[in-house]
């Protein structure tokens, strides 16, 4: 049900997993950090799946490819000008060739590739057609811009073929636009300009039941709404032209066909949340709720077992579109807007499931719990009805922010009155503040002096509970910190604790 | 329902507007209010969880991931400004703490950085004979280690202390006494060892930061030069001299003494 199926597995065959895979998606890993701090984080899909298969094996395959040379190139070139041979056949070869790609550059500087190209692709010949895509497709994964530049001509008929009814071929044209998408802002412009919202849109509605066509659509959306104009010009249309429903639907994964539909659908939804749009539409369609449920029934699968291969892909999105939408004005009552109070145990419970391997997530999902707790009293009383307290508590030491967001996460419940601090204090939380006082982080020492002041203002246990536990000696040496404000916070609270015994006599 | 800075998620806490209903007369230091935050797609927060989509996207999506970075517990910090030692585990903390500056009072609990200050609190707190000399003779010892100069009330000693040592106004050394004593309105006001207050929280301590990292280095070699003719007497600079030392540097300092013992 949970399975996660790859659309291609170019770097994954069995040989190449291990130490070369390794290194290969370690240096991977900083070329997009560094993309994503230029704001230029882009990725290009490589569909491959269906046409290997149709030619067997597929190790045998890219065993097969050689280096491909420019003269090779031009020699298949030659081929389909002069016409004559079976094109089919000289285009399959071609796209053998663009395998390779360093010829890319070499393809579009000839003379009338890309021109014979985007004729075959609008001809009458339908087995030319398809081949042709398959180049094209090829050609927009390439690594240098102004191969994908150089396609820009066949775009309206890669447009227009999104009404088509073969399956296999709209997600040929689909994943070659989300391509180049990714290349830059003109070619999206461009590519607006010609409507490609709106035939993501009519696509959908042609090809109702397939999930493979849903993933497409939503990977090339994704393309477009997670660019850098897609807050002010893509996502506006999106919420228009009546694709949420669509999105809302795919949230559901398939037993057959897995998730991947699902986490396309998502991160889309993730964008949506996360700009500067109104978010009424996206509450008023169900977001909220569909996002809430999909993460309690995760959650219980994942429960049973281990974290399923695959699956923080979907978690992720579904966690951000909540906390986002939960933040948003939209959202005048977290209690109305989310009606499920399991999700708060959800999202707990994820927060410790995803720590060792994606702490990051673990942080996300406190995020939310934080939104969550923040103005309702009702989701403070839930959490400590819930027992969820303890686990929280656990994460109270741990770094990269995590405890940042477990502080303010008490300090919602803390704020929310007596009766709430008091449950604090009996639940155990001053022993681990006790700690994070001493942290090295002046960030979350604040924070732990605001959850402490507002503990010893609001009830008179967590004070005498804090001095037997020598917590004043800590306060005492912020006391004699060189921070003016930690200083300040901490001469604050010992002027309200319960004096010692032996000072009052 | 706040709206976050993309650029400060979640770090602005100080920030924050302070919430009105705490606010009792005088400002209150605490700014802690619950809200909503709304993080935007390019927030940094965002960032590993986008990678992880990317390299998905790419084909180098992987289950096991052990280059991602473990959570780890934070590290601790000594706060005891001219000392700022790090430690990577509570224990450590503990230990450090202990044998440098704990310098508990047996009487009272309360805890001093230093040997020097811990004498200092017991002589004016809990000696009995302290206020009966105090009245007769300079009684008020400077805290600073090595300066010989004597008061007759501590907030001469303060005035003292900022003029010639150059403390923060309002560097706070303890909390004032709760004056429980009615015969000791009649004489000086009581203040514990440096009771400032009252005064000057308005400008922040930047200088004071400097000063953690860079004044034990010296503080042996200054410690005589000082007597109250250096500086203009009315600037009250943010510095915290030199010769007073609370950290490791003083860590001499108590040996000797205890040694004699
Ligand atoms: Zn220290
Ligand atoms: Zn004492
Ligand atoms: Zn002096």
């Amino acid at each position: 049900m949970w399975r996660l199926r790859t659309v291609g597995h170019k770097a994954r065959g069995p040989g190449i997993r291990s130490e070369e895979f390794k290194l290969k998606r370690r240096e991977r890993e900083k070329v997009l950090r560094q993309a994503r701090r230029d704001r230029h984080l882009v990725s290009k899909r490589l569909l491959l799946h269906d046409y290997d298969e149709e030619e067997g094996d597929e190790e045998h395959t890219r065993a097969s490819v050689k280096p491909a040379s420019s003269e090779q190139v031009v020699e298949i070139m030659c081929k389909l000008q002069t016409g004559g041979e079976d094109k089919a056949t000289a285009l399959r070869s071609l796209r053998n060739v663009l395998r390779s790609p360093e010829v890319h550059v070499a393809f579009i500087r000839l003379e009338n590739s890309v021109p014979v190209l985007v004729g075959l692709l609008s001809g009458s010949d339908a087995q030319c057609r398809v081949e042709a895509a398959k180049c094209l497709h090829q050609l927009s994964h390439s690594p240098c811009p102004n191969v994908g530049l150089a396609c820009l001509p066949a775009t309206p008929y890669l447009l227009t073929y999104l009404s088509g009814q073969r399956g296999k071929f709209t997600e040929l044209c689909l994943y070659t636009l989300g391509n180049l998408c990714a290349e830059s802002e003109p070619v999206r412009e461009r590519l607006q300009a010609q409507g490609i919202v709106m035939a993501l849109v009519s696509c959908i509605q042609n090809h109702g039941g397939s999930l493979a066509v849903l993933e497409a659509v939503a990977f090339t959306l994704s393309q477009l709404l997670q660019a850098r104009e897609g807050a002010s010009k893509v996502a506006p249309l999106v919420l228009t032209l009546g694709l949420i429903p669509h999105l809302v639907a795919g949230l559901t994964p398939d037993p057959e066909f897995g998730i991947g539909a699902a986490i396309e659908c998502a991160w889309c939804l993730h964008y949506l949340a996360s700009c500067e749009v109104d978010k009424s539409e996206l509450i008023s369609q169900g977001v909220v709720s569909r996002c809430s449920s999909l993460l309690i029934t995760l959650e219980e699968t994942v429960a049973q077992g281990d974290l399923q291969e695959g699956l923080e892909l979907l978690i992720w999105p579904l966690v951000r579109c909540l906390g986002n939408l939960l933040a948003s004005s939209a959202c005048e009552n977290t209690e109305e807007c989310v009606r499920d109070t399991r999700v708060l145990s959800a999202l707990c419970g994820f927060s410790h499931r995803v720590l060792q391997m994606h702490p990051a997530l673990t942080k996300e999902t406190l995020w939310v719990v934080n939104n969550l707790t923040a103005d309702s009293p009702a989701w403070c009383s839930a959490l400590l009805s819930f027992g969820l307290l303890p686990g929280l508590l656990q994460l109270l030491p741990l770094s990269l922010g995590i405890n940042c967001m477990v502080l303010r996460i008490v300090g919602n419940v803390a704020h929310k009155g007596s009766v709430f601090s008091l449950m604090l204090t009996q639940g155990g939380l001053l022993p681990p503040l006790c700690a994070t006082l001493k942290m090295a982080d002046p960030e979350v020492v604040t924070l732990s002096l605001e959850v402490l002041y507002l503990l010893v203002t609001s009830s008179q246990q967590a004070g005498e509970e804090f001095v037997k536990q020598n917590g004043q000696s800590v306060l005492e040496m912020i006391q004699y910190s060189s921070d003016e404000a930690l200083r300040q916070r901490a001469a604050a609270i010992v002027d309200l604790l319960p004096q010692a015994a032996a000072d009052e006599r | 329902m706040l709206h976050c800075d993309p650029a400060e998620p979640e770090g602005d806490v100080s920030g924050s507007p302070v919430d009105s209903v705490r606010v009792r007369g005088t400002s209150s230091p605490f700014t802690f209010t619950p809200r909503r935050i709304q993080i935007l797609g390019d927030h940094e927060l965002f960032e590993d969880g986008d990678i992880h989509r990317h390299l998905y996207l790419q084909d180098l999506f992987a289950t096991v991931t052990e280059d991602s970075p473990t959570p780890k517990v934070s590290e601790f910090r000594c706060h005891i400004a001219g000392c700022s030692l790090m430690f990577s585990s509570l224990d450590g903390y503990e230990q450090h703490y202990s044998t440098l500056h704990q310098h508990v009072c047996s009487t009272c609990r309360r805890c001093f950085p230093s040997r020097h200050l811990l004498d200092i609190h017991i002589l004016e707190w809990h000696d009995s004979f302290f206020q009966v000399m105090a009245e007769k003779q300079s009684m008020y010892q400077c805290l600073v280690e090595g300066c010989p100069s004597k008061f007759s009330s501590s907030n001469e000693r303060k005035d003292h202390l900022i003029r010639t040592h150059s403390y923060p106004p309002d560097f706070r050394f303890d909390r004032p006494r709760k004056n429980k004593r009615p015969k000791r309105r009649k004489g000086v006001v009581h203040t514990d060892l440096m009771d400032t207050s009252e005064e000057g929280a308005a400008d922040s301590g930047t200088v004071l930061d400097s000063w953690a990292t860079t004044h034990h280095t010296h503080h042996c070699e200054q410690r005589q030069s000082h007597p109250a003719d250096t500086g203009t007497p009315t600037q009250y600079s943010r510095r915290v001299p030199s010769s007073v030392c609370f950290g490791q540097g003083s860590v001499r300092g108590f040996r000797g003494r205890r040694e004699k013992k």
